[in-house]
């Protein structure tokens, strides 16, 4: 933002309504009156963000605190006020179905946004770092690999599953009928106990790498060479290069592609809510994510309170990360470029 | 890498080089086919019997059933559903677009007092999980259609409305950091020679945001293509819903393992995002990286 000002101070005056470095002075009401434009220009979001997501977005934390479900739900926000103790069963001990379901799905979430980014991360570098050097047919190969980056995710989600069976999914049919990794008797089961998590962590990874890869190419090619070259007379090998010179160079595009990427993760909910059946089918104990196990407790099971008491603690929690982020991240964001 | 290895002579760097290069070629090779063979297997998979497909054990169709498709399309009148996201995503796309033009360049251009508070809105509402929000959403429709007596479940422009919405903030971020990439000298040359500032936008800037404009548009169309959550509660019968809903027809029910519709509709639903990347890739691209990058 700082780059804003310095830009607009040479501005002609009297060209210019909406100039931020005036004398100080004016008072808050003559700043809001010479930015008219602005306001004007910005209202449309305003107005959409207050009705869409933050009217709803607090009723949704008010009902957090009603005891809001199946016998109530048609009084809504007439719901009998019960303070706290909706969160209160969140955090109960294991014996409460209830509040362990969403205890599994928060540690499936926390577990699955580490996984996915870092394995996001690590393909997407990798096929980064392959497409930045010259070959023929570069330009063709980047295209191909951006394709899974437009699936719809609700279609991962139900190809992966398709391909996931145990007896005839193709993954099976590759590990075991064809290279035999593991005989006929062991096949894999994929879509049961653990084995849920790689089957839900592995399509996501398969989805996101694509687009993570162009963020990283294109921060790759605003690497000058000749820093590659002054490193290399000074004795730098390949490793050290890519530690001391890439890395750091990459910082700013990274902090981009692990706020959206964390945030993405933790709320995803396609690709559960179409991998195991009909979206009420429970993916398991290692396959639920919070954003289904949550619409399962609301519209499942109508215990919209308790659901909207979880989605509170998941906000704050998400809140939290932001925080750690910006605080961590600070220092690359350079300013003038938005987030 | 080894980009910067300079000409050396020595037949060991050499061989070392070539080697490298070869297994740069093989793990790219690697990549290439684990990448676009489950969308090839789609695709396959699409033109085989019901019965094959529960058989397994191959990828290519023994006979290609291309009837496959119109039987689909015929068994829940599929059509209905991809027309219905084309023109809810399609007038979202547009709407928001429009919207987000406006509102990023008076947030890159202007500072005034709430527009920092407005950065911080932004983030919050990506913060706020969609589960959360839906009933409340849902009964405030209703509330509105008893009220004003205009109906917003079930309809065209309630779906467009909340659509637009939410992609209105990724649709900032990346128009934002576009437009932060065009020097502001150029609308105040525009508005020495006599323009308005709006005016001066629209006509030096706009023209050249192509790329940025068609990356939010196309971003926002995929995002909405692929909403599922909120399409599934706000609509409820075939005039209005989308391909996520539709789609899962075929998954559970009495339509049960019916995987070879099941591949033809997934075939079908990715195909309109799938031409759209392929004809407009070279602006997403630039449009969007744009903003990730500064230079």
């Amino acid at each position: 933002m700082s780059a804003n000002v310095e830009t607009l101070v040479e501005e002609p005056k009297k060209f210019a309504p909406a100039v931020i470095s005036r004398p100080k002075g004016n008072g808050l009401w003559g700043q809001m009156k010479r930015n008219r434009l602005a306001y004007l220009l910005v209202a449309p979001v305003v107005v959409c963000m207050l009705l869409i997501h933050f009217l709803p977005g607090s009723l949704g934390v008010y009902m957090s605190f009603l005891a809001l479900k199946q016998t109530t739900w048609r009084d809504f926000l007439g719901a009998p006020f019960i303070g706290l103790d909706n969160y209160a069963t969140i955090f109960s001990s294991n014996n409460n179905p209830l509040a362990a379901g969403i205890q599994t799905a928060a540690r499936n979430t926390f577990l699955f946004s580490i996984v996915t980014n870092v394995g996001t991360i690590s393909v997407g570098l990798v096929a980064a770092l392959l497409l930045n050097h010259q070959f023929r047919g570069r330009g063709f190969i980047r295209t191909l690999l951006l394709i899974p980056w437009v699936v719809p995710s609700f279609v991962v989600g139900i190809l992966w599953g398709f391909m996931w069976r145990s007896d005839s999914g193709i993954v099976n049919t590759l590990i075991t009928d064809w290279l035999h990794f593991t005989d006929q008797e062991h096949r894999i089961i994929w879509l049961q106990n653990e084995n849920v998590f790689w089957a839900i962590t592995v399509p996501t990874i398969w989805r996101s790498y694509p687009f993570t890869m162009i963020l990283l190419l294109s921060g790759l090619q605003t690497v000058a060479v000749e820093l590659y070259e002054a490193a290399r007379i000074d004795g730098a090998n390949a490793w050290k290069c890519f530690t001391d010179i890439t890395l750091p160079m990459l910082k700013p595009v990274l902090a981009v592609i692990i706020l959206w990427g964390v945030i993405n993760s933790a709320y995803s909910f396609n690709l559960v809510a179409t991998m195991f059946g009909n979206g009420g089918g429970y993916p398991g104990e290692w396959g639920d994510l919070l954003q289904p196990a949550i619409n399962r407790q609301s519209f499942g099971t109508y215990l919209y309170g308790l659901g909207a008491a979880s989605s509170t603690i998941f906000m704050l929690t998400m809140l939290l990360f932001v925080v750690v982020w910006y605080k961590v991240f600070r220092t690359s964001l350079t300013p003038g470029g938005g987030n | 890498m080894a980009l910067a290895i300079k000409s050396n002579h020595f037949d060991r760097v050499k061989l070392k080089r070539r080697s490298l290069r070869a297994g740069a070629y093989a793990a790219l090779g690697t990549l290439v086919v684990a990448t676009l063979f489950p969308i090839f297997y789609m695709v396959v998979s699409s033109f085989k019997t019901q019965r094959e497909l529960l058989i397994g054990g191959s990828v290519l169709p023994k006979e290609w059933h291309f009837e496959n498709y119109p039987n689909m399309m015929d068994s829940i009148k599929f059509w209905d559903y991809v027309k219905n996201s084309l023109i809810i995503c399609g007038i979202t796309a547009v709407v928001c677009t429009t919207l987000a033009v406006f509102a990023s360049y008076a947030l890159i251009r202007f500072r005034f007092p709430g527009s920092g508070s407005l950065d911080i809105a932004l983030i919050l509402t990506q913060l706020i999980p969609g589960v959360m929000f839906l009933l409340p959403l849902y009964n405030l429709f209703l509330w509105v259609n008893t009220t004003f007596g205009i109906q917003l479940v079930n309809t065209y422009h309630g779906m467009v409305g909340v659509y637009v919405a939410f992609f209105l903030p990724i649709s900032l971020f990346i128009l934002r950091s576009f437009f932060a990439t065009i020097p502001p000298e150029l609308e105040e040359q525009g508005m020495v020679d006599g323009c308005s500032r709006l005016g001066a936008f629209l006509r030096l800037i706009l023209p050249l945001c192509g790329p940025g404009l068609v990356a939010t548009a196309t971003t926002v169309f995929l995002y909405s293509w692929d909403e599922l959550l909120f399409a599934n509660v706000l609509t409820n019968n075939i005039n209005t819903q989308t391909v996520s809903v539709g789609i899962r027809i075929f998954v559970g029910g009495q339509n049960l393992n019916q995987y070879h519709y099941i591949m033809a509709a997934a075939t079908v639903v990715t195909l309109p995002v799938l031409l759209m990347f392929f004809f407009l890739q070279r602006q997403m691209i630039s449009g969007l990286t744009s903003g990730a990058v500064k230079q």
